[in-house]
């Protein structure tokens, strides 16, 4: 006996299931979220009445949701940019570290002796330097060996993160503050290498340079050589053999810029509003939701910069929840998986239909 | 005395060796049927946090055993759904997986953080065999989970090679439309063997809680075993018997740290001793991506690949 339902594939996509897979994996994630708080002992609908008004409708959630948004959209379209070429770089959450290490490093080495205008230049590109650096070697096995880059860049953020550790619970560290006393703290960068939040929100100017870094990438996909060259090797890599692109120059490349930007994502982490080595970076998972960003965005550079607001505001919606009541917490991460889980079942619909088998057929088709 | 502690080292190393042995079995099972679960690390942090719950509030760890394994069934369960009814995208679903265990095992073990359990897996008792130099310690002073580990293991590559299911579960990973042009269900048999799978994890994180962490440390308590157990299978050439070795190879670094600090052995800092696993299973899989080495791996070949039978 076979299942009545069967899935058959569509010739073509309807546009409308672009925008509903979303909507309804958001709706499906809710209510997935709702029986976990229930059965836990909360309210569902007061819960994320407060989320959303602690991530969406005040004016402070909107700000900090912008404010938030602006590391997802950098760790989104670090993620995203090596899946254009298939590859999958998910070990954004280390790259970032090192762009936090390599910023604050610029920022506490030079900060003082730069004017601002170059100082703060400065400690980002260290930071996308030091993101790429740490994704170099799995670049290059990747290339030359074809070693799975899924593993070895997972593998080297648990390297990153006893990094972190030694470089802020180290007593004679570069980056240590050594006038507090009690809890390791790191060095505040020089006021030189720090940008200031527009007013009394928690938006800094970088939120636009994601932006427009996302927009330039965006372009770089469509419309350059190089973006064609990622583009063919995704598709066909045989194709592009006879072509004579070089797969393993262009997979060297894709996997060192998406390091880069990961990087930055630390980097710009430094400049505003960390402004030192924060060992608190490591729990908060920003690397990882990049992942989840890029994937509900389907990839798409401009989608990013939306679906990258989106979680912010779930995240923040879910940290004010810790902040005003005795409320749950983790039901942020909880929604954010299961919007991509449901997001990936729901990718189905867009390739195939669902129909029901008559028994007749079913026989003949057995 | 400094003999003895790398004898007790290498003793810890097995008993550590134990959730890695289970979760790569778990995994191996996975992707022996073509299924590819990246999310391991999820799942094992779901069998940790329920096993700890269960036990908490049972006072028994035989129930915390059970319900570990099965919530890693459960969990597993999702991607089973994902990857072989909807023909997701395996990777992406495996992260996916990873992220919202995370959230939800923070979740349900929130309450529980800073507690400890009382009950605990203790070694069983040989009486005058476990002191006999060094084969004592190393035979004879593990928990019944860890040898139930090892048998298992050494079952499944009698059960994988010799037997007619092992060979149909062969063939779904490697070449579905055969078991399906025979009349089996491909979906049906991927779906099983996932679950498998994910009960095996769960038993191996209800293990790391039970006999080793005693307390939810939150995502700290895997600290990235379920990727290492990953890593573990390729290392193992997708073959049960050599993933005892593995296993206790890496169970090896992962022990190593708290040896050297036991030891006051500190002229390498902890933080550095402790990348040592990562590093060694990068290391590993690099060397095992050379042409010849890949050759003589032999993953299964439709490994991560949905499949669909040609429709009209």
């Amino acid at each position: 006996m076979r299942f009545p339902l069967r899935f058959e594939a569509r010739t073509d996509s309807p546009k409308y299931l672009s925008a509903a897979v979303p909507v309804i994996s958001i709706i499906a994630a809710l209510v997935v979220g709702a029986v976990f708080l229930l059965a836990t002992g909360y309210a569902p609908i007061e819960t994320y009445q407060e989320m959303l008004k602690g991530g969406f409708t005040t004016f402070y959630g909107i700000t900090d949701t912008l404010g938030l948004s602006t590391v997802l959209i950098f760790t989104g379209v670090a993620a995203a940019f090596a899946f254009q070429m298939n590859l999958y770089n998910i070990g954004g959450e280390g790259q970032l570290y090192l762009g936090m290490i390599g910023g604050a490093w610029a920022g506490l080495a030079f900060g003082d002796s730069l004017p601002s205008a170059i100082a703060i230049p400065v400690v980002l590109l260290m930071g996308a330097l030091f993101g790429a650096l740490w994704i170099v070697v799995p670049a290059i096995v990747r290339s030359k060996l074809g070693t799975s880059e899924i593993v070895t860049t997972l593998l080297l953020t648990y390297v990153a993160l006893n990094l972190m550790n030694y470089f802020i619970y180290t007593s004679s560290s570069f980056f240590r503050d050594e006038s507090t006393t009690g809890f390791p703290q790191g060095r505040p960068l020089p006021e030189s290498a720090t940008i200031e939040a527009f007013g009394s929100t928690r938006v800094y100017p970088t939120f636009f340079l994601a932006v427009v870094v996302a927009l330039v990438l965006f372009w770089i996909v469509k419309r350059t050589e190089y973006g064609y060259r990622i583009q063919v090797i995704a598709d066909s890599p045989r194709a592009a053999q006879y072509a004579g692109i070089s797969a393993q120059r262009t997979t060297l490349s894709v996997m060192m810029i998406s390091g880069a930007l990961a990087g930055l994502a630390g980097s710009a982490l430094i400049v505003g509003p960390f402004e030192k080595l924060d060992i608190s970076i490591t729990t908060m998972g920003y690397g990882y939701a990049g992942i989840v960003v890029a994937a509900l965005a389907r990839y798409n550079f401009v989608a990013i910069i939306i679906s990258a607001i989106l979680f912010a505001g779930l995240r923040t919606g879910g940290d004010k929840l810790q902040i005003t009541s005795d409320t749950p917490v983790h039901i942020g991460v909880i929604l954010q998986g299961a919007v991509l889980l449901f997001a990936l079942g729901g990718e189905i619909f867009r390739r195939y239909r669902l129909r029901v088998v008559r028994q007749q057929q079913q026989a003949v088709a057995s | 005395m400094n003999d003895n502690i790398w004898i007790l080292t290498f003793a810890d190393s097995i008993a550590i060796a134990t959730t890695l042995m289970l979760a790569s079995l778990g995994a191996l099972f996975n992707e022996r049927s073509g299924v590819l679960n990246l999310g391991v690390e999820g799942v094992l942090l779901m069998g940790t946090v329920s096993s700890f719950l269960a036990t908490d509030s049972s006072g028994s760890i035989w129930v915390g055993l059970v319900v570990g394994t099965l919530v890693g069934g459960l969990t597993a369960m999702i991607h089973a759904t994902l990857s072989v009814v909807f023909r997701a995208n395996q990777i992406v679903a495996g992260l996916a997986l990873v992220i919202f265990c995370t959230g939800l095992a923070n979740f349900l073990g929130k309450p529980a953080e800073g507690r400890i359990i009382s009950e605990k897996i203790v070694p069983l008792d040989f009486g005058p065999l476990t002191d006999i130099p060094v084969i004592g310690p190393i035979v004879f002073e593990q928990d019944i989970v860890t040898y139930f580990a090892i048998a298992l293991t050494i079952a499944a590559s009698w059960y994988i090679f010799r037997t007619r299911s092992g060979l149909t579960l062969r063939a779904t990973g490697d070449d579905p439309a055969t078991v399906d042009a025979q009349g089996l269900s491909v979906a049906t048999i991927r779906f099983s063997y996932t679950i498998l799978g994910g009960m095996l994890i769960g038993l191996g994180g209800s293990w790391l809680m039970l006999a080793r962490a005693s307390a939810w440390n939150r995502e700290g308590t895997t600290n990235g075993i379920g990727w290492i157990a990953l890593a573990l299978v390729v290392f193992a050439g997708w073959r049960p018997i050599r993933i005892i070795f593995g296993a206790v190879l890496f169970g090896f670094t992962l022990q190593l740290p708290f040896t050297l600090q036991a030891e006051r052995i500190t002229f390498i800092p902890t933080a550095f001793t402790q990348m040592v696993p990562y590093l060694a299973t990068l290391i590993a899989l690099v060397a095992l991506s050379t042409p010849k080495s890949r050759q003589a791996l032999g993953a299964p070949k439709a490994l991560g690949i949905p499949f669909v039978r040609d429709e009209r």
